[in-house]
């Protein structure tokens, strides 16, 4: 553990500290603590021993501390996703210890120039991809973004009792890229975008096999095509068959509504003999239509019928 | 799959809302079309059948709650020349759609046109939502071409 700087021993004890003095987010910041707890002991042996550490703890508790802690305190009430992105191994505690060890190594800096400075103080996990959490300040002018904003439920602890109620848009940039806000901003927007063409992927049949977006787009246009032309196809076939138009829809809708009250459980086989003799049961019932109630009509037709028919008839499950 | 975590909120009712819906409105074609001329031709019968199919569709799938669905019941009641309106839920003017015009990667962007042609109401969309939107129409549509399939079936000669 000689390689860690006691600095970043500060870091983590104020992290942890900030994760216990958080009651609300307790449950999600609990795995984080008892994977810290283990530096815990080395981090108060360590504080003990080094004398600097409370006056440099004290100014980290600054201004410019207070923000960082906000901002962790935030990105830890906030987002699920990102709680989950992160896997409790070892490696990322180093990762995320050196991360927050970067954002507090100068307190005195602005907000910018630090994350400058993280891009080159940046330690290098071994084997895992350099990723960096940014997090994007959104100044009261940006008033209409706020719907693009996570919400951020923070509590106000004892050490940071003058906090603002700020929004962030949490995005995970790559090292080396962009940091100013539009790019990250549009890489927020492409994830999205990513997201939601993942569940399309799981609706449309078949798009497992390509990848990339130019061709998965291609083929949910295909699959929507295809779906319009069915329902062009049918209504053609079935203004074929019924000619006049009529669909004998009294009955059907009769039945529709009398078996609600049935399980729609059931699957028979399809009866075309039972169906054929309703249609012309209901013709010789239309042709003196207009005495009888429109009650009495489904009921003697209820009658005649089983009720698998219309089960069958619209394999209702 | 009936378990799989999906942000887009895609819940579609059952089929037998879709058969209801389209038999409801294939009645009133009926009840439309009995005063009126006789020998319609083709053509004319099933672009009411198809209209009928849509709106009905439209309808069942939750009407006024979806941006499609708004949109086709619009068309709809345009043709018809009656004017339909529907509690609009206040636009958020997001950040995100002035930005639309600006930015777009151009290769999301050709295929998210020809998406936004096919989508009923697709027009006005950012593209995230227009994937919602499409997620949710695919559905819709696929129920319907059952209902559909099975009143074919049922109806058609042995």
């Amino acid at each position: 553990m000689d390689y860690i700087s006691p600095q970043t021993y500060n870091s983590t004890l104020s992290f942890s500290l900030s994760l216990a003095l958080n009651p609300i987010r307790k449950d999600k910041s609990s795995k984080f603590l008892n994977l810290l707890s283990m530096d815990l002991t080395g981090l108060k042996w360590l504080q003990q021993h080094q004398q600097m550490v409370s006056p440099e703890f004290l100014q980290i508790l600054g201004s410019d501390g207070r923000e960082e802690l906000r901002r962790v305190e935030s990105y830890l009430g906030n987002n699920l996703d990102e709680l989950q992105n992160f896997r409790p191994g070892y490696d990322t505690i180093d990762g995320c210890i050196s991360r927050t060890s970067s954002f507090q190594m100068e307190p005195v800096k602005s907000n910018e120039e630090n994350r400058v400075v993280a891009l080159q103080n940046k330690r290098k996990p071994e084997g895992k991809r350099e990723t960096r959490e940014k997090k994007k300040k959104i100044k009261a002018e940006d008033e209409t973004e706020s719907s693009m904003k996570g919400n951020s439920d923070m509590s106000n602890t004892e050490t940071s009792s003058d906090v603002l109620k700020q929004d962030y848009i949490h995005v995970r940039a790559r090292r080396g890229e962009a940091t100013d806000r539009h790019s990250l901003a549009e890489r927020a927007r492409r994830e999205k975008i990513s997201k939601k063409m993942k569940c399309l992927q799981d609706i449309v049949p078949g798009c497992n096999k390509v990848t990339g977006k130019a061709g998965m787009l291609d083929e949910i246009i295909n699959y929507v095509q295809s779906l319009q032309q069915q329902v062009e196809f049918l209504s053609m076939k079935l203004s074929f068959l019924n000619p006049q138009l009529e669909f004998h829809i009294h009955e059907l809708s009769s039945m529709m509504a009398d078996q609600r009250s049935f399980p729609l459980h059931q699957q028979g086989s399809l009866d075309y003999s039972v169906i054929n003799s309703n249609q012309t049961t209901s013709l010789n019932a239309l042709k003196m239509e207009t005495s009888l109630s429109w009650d009495v009509h489904s009921q003697c037709l209820y009658n005649n019928l089983r009720t698998d028919s219309v089960f069958s008839f619209f394999s209702l499950k | 799959m009936a378990s799989a975590y999906n942000p887009i909120y895609t819940d579609v009712p059952e089929k037998d809302v879709f058969a209801l819906h389209f038999l409801q409105t294939l009645s009133n074609l009926r009840t439309q079309n009995s005063f009126s001329s006789p020998d319609n031709k083709t053509s004319d019968r099933v672009k009411k059948i198809k209209k009928a199919a849509y709106v009905s569709m439209a309808r069942a799938a939750g009407g006024a709650n979806r941006l499609w669905s708004r949109s086709l019941l619009h068309q709809a009641a345009k043709r018809n020349n009656k004017n339909v309106r529907f509690l609009r839920r206040k636009r958020r003017v997001t950040w995100l759609m002035r930005r639309r015009s600006n930015r777009g990667d151009p290769i999301e962007d050709v295929a998210a046109e020809r998406l936004r042609n096919l989508v009923p109401g697709g027009g006005g969309m950012e593209t995230s939502k227009l994937m919602e939107e499409t997620a949710h129409y695919i559905k819709c549509l696929s129920m319907q071409v059952k209902v559909m399939q099975c009143l074919v079936d049922g109806l058609s000669p042995k």
